[in-house]
């Protein structure tokens, strides 16, 4: 069977812990494992079933012996297949596919109901399709969730109308609905600012300690291109890491002391050094960038009244002083404003790694290979600048001094009006000679008819209108016709008639033709969809589809002439459209099915013949 | 859909006659054949019971107004209006033999048929012998005189028509039947519905059943006057709290815009949204020409 | 007979409060019967209709099946409508259940009125006799005109300074006992002293004009027989009235001297005007003769306002009466008065003086409502919510001390003898304070004698 997991491994088995191996083959399939010993007069070979299997055990990673216990119980005794791989990556493979086929039976062992319809099924053959444990987890979640989708399930499925497969592939969206639903939230930056590295003074000594973790490292990397740049290409060809980083948090130091002499100093000695004072221009490109995709009718220049720092009481105070910016300098005053802007747009962009903080080095590739993947999808600069332009264009134009926009459309074109309004007359009225009883077998002449309506004119003109105008017998007969037929519907047919005709139905055969609605829904959709029919499985879907309709019909009519009296209009009005739809459905396959037998008549070799 | 919320019971009603000389004719012959039948109306039967209705209106209430408008065969036309004649020649008083607006209404009914016959005379005479009264022109004309009214002022009275009619449906009409009975619909205005003819009116069922108004055929003839005055004399304020009759069923199918037969399965233009009852190459009013190979016909039954 | 006095609401209230066999005889008019119909209710009117034509009586049930959920209120007041009017005519069944009918003779005026149409009271004069006859627009000034200085009139002790004195000399047209009838219980004139408006007499000012119209028939009918003439016949002479054409003339000598001799009040009240021609003299019914079975109904009065009412409190009417201008400045402080416009302010102050004369703020708010311009009336709601809110809240403001009448005790001997009499006060459920410190209390006055008794037996 192509697609069924099965694993082979060679182990060997352990009758119990303390005794050596017996080498052998170790195959799992879905329902079973088999331990086949490479000597084959050796006694232990095995064969069990996983649904005897309580639950496993293993040995840690990087034990003495890498161990796979299967558990199972003996006349309430644990015992366990105890064995024993020749390296962990074997075992942890074995490890996980056991674990799924244990989970699964546990699965439907749980789901109470469910279970035997599942277990029944998957004893079964399953036709052609083989599900990962996680589907048949969605699906019995869904079951459970929903008793209306799980009668139904129970309905069509157990009754083998519907395959499992036909049965939930109609019903993909709610599967797919439930799977998005589990997925897992990816974790994205912390907002703390570590990147800002604090120096630790013990006191005693002159000592000044930084510490980085892992997670710093990302963020520094992150944060600031240049440093992340210099790491790439220094570490490790021309330094070590420790090194690299010493240097780092000398620099760091420098500038927060604001010994600008000492910083000038060591910058002109040490080029490594100068990278990390100097202007990150790697981070004033991207925001250049960045600046020349803000919509450029938004305007954003500065003005004096924009910056208050030079103001008395205004500014930031960072550590404790007030930071001051003189631009004048040859190495740039980092503001706090400008890392905290930094910090903030890194943290937006959420760019998380896959890889596990540990190694320095591949932190800083994996960084470098993202944000390169990142500039590839990013349109080139020439395209940005062109939309700019256009964008400007757009928003500076003035729309009196243009033609007024034509929006392109498609006229709706009558080509004679005539054949909308009017009509071929003579069909109509064949139509209405068809129908019309009332009015057709009296031959009147227009000149006769008019002088008729003439004469009664002018009857009433002369002898004026008759007293009483109606009879009083004929009055009341009329007011209690009226009133009776007002009764009649009054109290069926409040202000929502639709509701009103359902609530009024006892709870039992509410529930019941709840049940038969959504019953016909489902066999209407699979059998509709069936056609055409062009394979013998869809013709025998169809047959089977046509037996279970057949079978509710049935139910339905007895529904109908069951119920009580004073129920039973309202109940035939509900049941009606449902018989309805089954008629159409049964007069569409009787006629398929004619056809089909005067095709076949003429084709011998008919799908029919085939099935 | 919407209701004003009427607070008065000022009414102004516009009452289509039918004045099918073909279906009145048609009744006369029935009368002759099968005495007495309650079910059958001659039409001086049928303007003795509608006066004096027309009377009972303005006399509810001395603010009512009352427009008349008859459908005959070839044309339809103004009969009368309440508000017209009120002002022009309030000097000449009633006869003391019939009330005031008979004479008028009856007067004028004389000048229309003779005039609907003259028009007439050009039109073969043996497809006019079956032809459906003119409801599409009747209801446009109400339509009309109405939104004159609506837009002359605030204080209008409440309108709604009323169709008394006998003829059958005209079929080829179904198109501007139905813009008539949405653009009703569109100003709030019911349509009531009185059909005296032999069959249901499945135009003014649907008439009724859209615009809210109420739809009725009433059994015996002979009480003609007491249906209308049980249940059409009822204002639109009075509705919110009396039971009117309603229909057990309306019939909803349409015409189909090829051979204009009720169909209940049909296809549909995509663009222009007429109906077919076959399949067609090209769309007949529009002209779209129809790519795919096969249409799935739309169904009623069967809904997904 | 016992005269049931109701007190009247309008006119037909008065119709439906008299005896059976002077209401049955006057249905034997048939304006009165076509007058009585209009008045009704839509859904009384409808139910007279639809049993015009049945001779049988028609049980109660089958009316109310008719009845939805909603209407079952309107329904009964329907139908104890008609019955009081006596157009519907109870009778209980052999099985106890009540059964209606339509009074026969309304039945038959109402037949006869849709078969054979309905005959105008008399005829109008031909127009080659009558030949000055104002046009429509001439008697709607006339009208107006006349009202307003009848209204005036009748408040004149208010309005007297207000108005010119070349109206006032009209007034005395009115015959002083009229006048008198008239100003009876909207003014009250204690000797030597000028009238003052009565709290009714600030509320008739606020009513709209049918109501106003209809207050002082009504006056004039109850005091009709005083003048020797009966009352029913005043009734279906009115309702008659109402049934003639507006602008026609109709001779004078068709009427009956009686009427005659009404007929000169009513054109001092505006409802007709008289004129005299070479040889004979003429009456001309003004709207509001023909109007009056219209305002009979329930139908909400349909005319056009002019009262603008801002957020900001500010009012504008455009209005070219005196009479306007005096109604509103009972309430509002007018600011400017220009030839077609009267601006005025609600202040607290103006709103002060109203409820000091009786008037609420239900009232003043119902008059702005009602007197609406068409272009706020369109909005709802057409007075700005913030300003009937206001209105309320400065009435509230006037009710905040509430006044009772109450006695003082204090110098109590001991603590237990103050808390027994405090106790005894609180289960009478007359304390209204008390302080224990001090030893004082306060209780409801008419409790003093207990309390008294109480603390003697204390002693």
């Amino acid at each position: 069977m192509a697609g069924q997991m099965v694993i082979n491994k060679r182990v060997k088995y352990r009758p119990s812990v303390k005794e050596a191996g017996i080498p052998g083959v170790l195959l799992m399939t879905e329902d079973k494992f088999t331990f086949t010993p490479n000597d084959p007069r050796s006694l232990a070979r095995l064969e069990v079933d996983f649904r005897s299997i309580k639950g496993h055990m293993v040995s840690k990673d990087g034990s003495k012996d890498a161990l796979l216990n299967l558990k199972y119980d003996i006349e309430g005794k644990s015992r366990g297949y105890i064995f024993e791989f020749d390296n962990f990556p074997d075992r942890n493979a074995c490890r996980d596919f056991v674990g799924k086929i244990l989970g699964k039976i546990q699965a439907m062992g749980s789901s109470g109901q469910n279970a035997q319809t599942v277990s029944a099924k998957s004893a079964a053959p399953v036709r052609g399709e083989q599900l990962s444990t996680k589907e048949m987890e969605r699906r019995m979640k869904l079951l459970r969730e929903d008793s209306e989708l799980q009668k139904l399930h129970k309905q069509l499925v157990m009754s083998n109308v519907l395959t499992e497969a036909e049965f939930w592939s109609t019903r993909k969206d709610l599967l797919e609905a439930d799977a998005q639903r589990t997925s897992k939230q990816r974790s994205g930056f912390k907002s703390a600012m570590l990147a800002d590295v604090r120096p630790l003074t013990d006191g005693r000594s002159n000592k000044v300690t930084f510490s980085l973790t892992p997670e710093i490292i990302h963020q520094i990397f992150s944060e600031k291109p240049a440093v992340h740049q210099a790491f790439l290409s220094s570490v490790p060809s021309r330094m070590t890491e420790k090194d690299f980083w010493t240097k780092y948090c000398r620099a760091e130091y420098l500038r927060k002391t604001r010994n600008r002499m000492a910083a000038e100093a060591e910058a002109a000695e040490d080029e490594e050094l100068a990278v990390f004072l100097k202007h990150d221009d790697i981070l004033a490109n991207e925001i250049r960038r960045k600046v020349r995709r803000v919509d450029p009718s938004l305007d954003m220049a500065a003005d004096l009244g924009d910056d208050y720092m030079h103001l008395p009481d205004h500014g930031i105070l960072r550590d404790g002083n007030k930071e001051t910016s003189d631009l004048e300098n040859e190495i740039p005053v980092r503001t706090f404003a400008h890392d905290i802007n930094r910090h903030a747009a890194v943290v937006l962009e959420g760019r998380a790694l896959d890889v596990e903080l540990g190694d320095t080095r591949t932190v800083a590739e994996e960084l470098a290979r993202s944000k390169q993947a990142e500039l590839a999808t990013e349109t080139s600069d020439e395209n940005i600048d062109r939309e700019r332009l256009e964008r400007v264009y757009r928003m500076t134009e003035i729309d009196d001094l243009h033609d007024p926009q034509k929006l392109p459309f498609a006229p709706l074109c009558i080509k004679d009006p005539r054949e909308y309004f009017d009509s071929q007359q003579a069909n109509a009225l064949k139509a209405l000679r068809d129908t019309g009883s009332g009015t057709k077998p009296i031959n009147l002449s227009a000149e006769e008819a008019y002088n008729f309506v003439m004469d009664q004119i002018s009857e009433v003109l002369s002898s004026g209108l008759s007293d009483p105008v109606v009879q009083p017998e004929t009055a009341l007969k009329v007011l209690n016709g009226l009133s009776q037929q007002l009764s009649s519907t009054k109290y069926h047919f409040g202000k929502n008639p639709q509701e009103s005709i359902f609530d009024g139905l006892p709870r039992k055969d509410k529930d019941e033709l709840l049940h038969h609605w959504s019953s016909i829904q489902e066999l209407l959709r699979h059998f509709w969809s069936s056609y055409p029919i062009t394979t013998a499985y869809l013709y025998n879907k169809v047959l089977r589809l046509k037996d279970a309709m057949t079978d509710i019909y049935h139910k339905l009519q007895k529904l109908k002439d069951s119920a009580q009296s004073d129920f039973r209009h309202q109940i035939s009005l509900l049941v009606q459209p449902m018989l309805q739809a089954l008629d159409a459905a049964f007069a569409h396959y009787d006629m398929e099915q004619l056809k089909n037998s005067n095709k076949s008549r003429n084709t011998p070799n008919g799908f029919v013949q085939q099935a | 859909m919407a209701s004003k919320l009427y607070t008065d019971d000022v009414s102004l009603v516009v009452v289509l006659l039918d004045v099918n000389p073909f279906f009145w004719g048609g009744a006369l012959k029935k009368t002759t054949t099968t005495t007495n039948s309650p079910s059958v109306l001659s039409f001086s039967n049928f303007l003795n019971h509608v006066l004096p209705f027309l009377n009972s209106i303005l006399l509810l209430n001395q603010l009512n107004q009352v427009v008349v408008i008859a459908c005959g065969a070839n044309t339809c036309g103004y009969i009368y209006d309440s508000s017209e004649t009120k002002t022009s020649e309030a000097g000449v008083g009633g006869s003391g033999r019939m009330p005031d607006l008979c004479e008028r209404v009856l007067g004028s009914l004389e000048e229309f048929v003779v005039n609907d016959q003259r028009t007439g005379w050009g039109a073969d005479p043996t497809a006019a012998n079956a032809a459906s009264g003119m409801l599409s022109g009747s209801l446009s004309l109400a339509l009309c005189y109405i939104q004159r009214v609506l837009r002359g002022g605030l204080l209008h009275p409440q309108p709604r028509i009323l169709c008394v009619q006998g003829s059958p449906d005209g079929p080829e009409q179904y198109v501007a039947v139905m813009n008539s009975i949405f653009s009703a619909q569109r100003s709030m205005v019911p349509i009531d519905s009185c059909v005296i003819g032999v069959q249901h009116s499945a135009f003014l069922q649907q008439a009724s059943y859209i615009t809210g108004g109420v739809y009725l055929k009433p059994q015996q003839l002979d009480g003609l006057f007491q249906y209308l005055s049980m249940v059409f004399a009822t204002d639109l304020h009075s509705r919110n709290f009396i039971q009117l009759p309603k229909p057990v069923g309306v019939d909803f199918r349409a015409s189909c815009f090829c051979h204009k037969k009720t169909i209940d399965m049909g296809y549909v233009c995509s663009v222009c949204l007429s109906i077919f009852c076959k399949q067609h190459k090209k769309c007949s009013t529009c002209g779209s020409e129809f790519n795919q190979p096969h249409l799935v016909p739309i169904s009623t039954s069967e809904q997904k | 007979m016992p005269q049931v006095r109701i007190l009247a609401k309008n006119f037909m209230d008065m119709v439906a409060a008299l005896p059976a066999t002077k209401l049955d005889k006057l249905y034997e008019n048939p304006f009165i019967c076509e007058a009585v119909l209009r008045s009704l209710p839509p859904l009384a009117k409808k139910y007279a209709l639809q049993l015009l034509f049945i001779d049988s009586p028609i049980s109660a049930k089958t009316m109310e099946g008719w009845v939805l959920a909603d209407g079952i209120s309107k329904h009964r007041v329907a139908i104890d409508r008609l019955l009081q009017l006596r157009v519907f005519l109870e009778e209980i069944d052999r099985k106890k259940e009540s059964t209606y009918k339509l009074n026969p003779k309304f039945q038959g005026n109402i037949q006869k009125y849709l078969v054979y149409g309905g005959s105008l009271p008399r005829q109008p004069m031909p127009s080659n006799v009558t030949v000055r006859l104002p046009t429509l627009e001439d008697l709607e000034t006339y009208v107006l005109e006349q009202w307003e200085v009848a209204t005036a009139a009748i408040n004149q002790g208010f309005l007297l300074q207000l108005i010119s004195s070349s109206q006032v000399e009209k007034l005395t047209s009115f015959s002083a006992s009229m006048m008198k009838f008239f100003q009876r219980g909207l003014l009250s004139a204690r000797e030597n002293e000028a009238p003052k408006l009565t709290e009714n007499g600030f509320q008739f000012l606020l009513m709209d004009t049918n109501a106003q119209l209809w207050y002082i028939i009504r006056e004039y009918i109850s005091t009709a027989e005083d003048r020797g003439v009966e009352q029913m016949d005043l009734i279906s002479f009115l309702l008659e009235l109402s049934f003639h054409t507006t602008g026609e003339a109709y001779n004078l000598n068709t009427l009956t001297d009686i009427q005659r001799s009404v007929i000169k009040d009513l054109a001092n009240l505006g409802l007709v005007k008289l004129q005299q021609g070479r040889k004979e003299s003429w009456f001309i019914p003004t709207k509001l003769a023909t109007n009056l079975s219209v305002s009979l109904s329930d139908s909400s009065a349909r005319k056009q306002g002019f009262v603008v009412v801002e957020t900001n409190f500010r009012m504008y009417s455009y209005s070219t009466s005196k009479l306007h201008c005096e109604i509103l400045r009972l309430f509002s402080r007018i600011e400017y008065q220009l030839p077609n416009l009267i601006v005025g302010a609600i202040t607290k102050e103006s709103l002060y003086s109203a409820f000091e004369n009786g008037i609420n703020s239900d009232q003043i708010i119902s008059f702005l409502q009602e007197n609406a311009h068409p272009r706020v009336a369109e909005r709802i709601p057409a007075v700005p919510e913030n300003v009937t809110d206001q209105i309320r809240l400065w009435e509230n403001d006037r009710n905040r001390v509430e006044m009772t009448l109450a006695h003082v005790y204090e110098d109590f001997p001991s603590k237990e003898v103050f808390e027994a009499t405090c106790d005894f006060a609180r289960d009478m459920g007359g304390l209204l304070w008390e302080d224990t410190d001090k030893k004082r209390l306060v209780v409801r006055g008419e409790y003093h004698q207990d309390m008294k008794d109480f603390l003697r037996r204390q002693k």
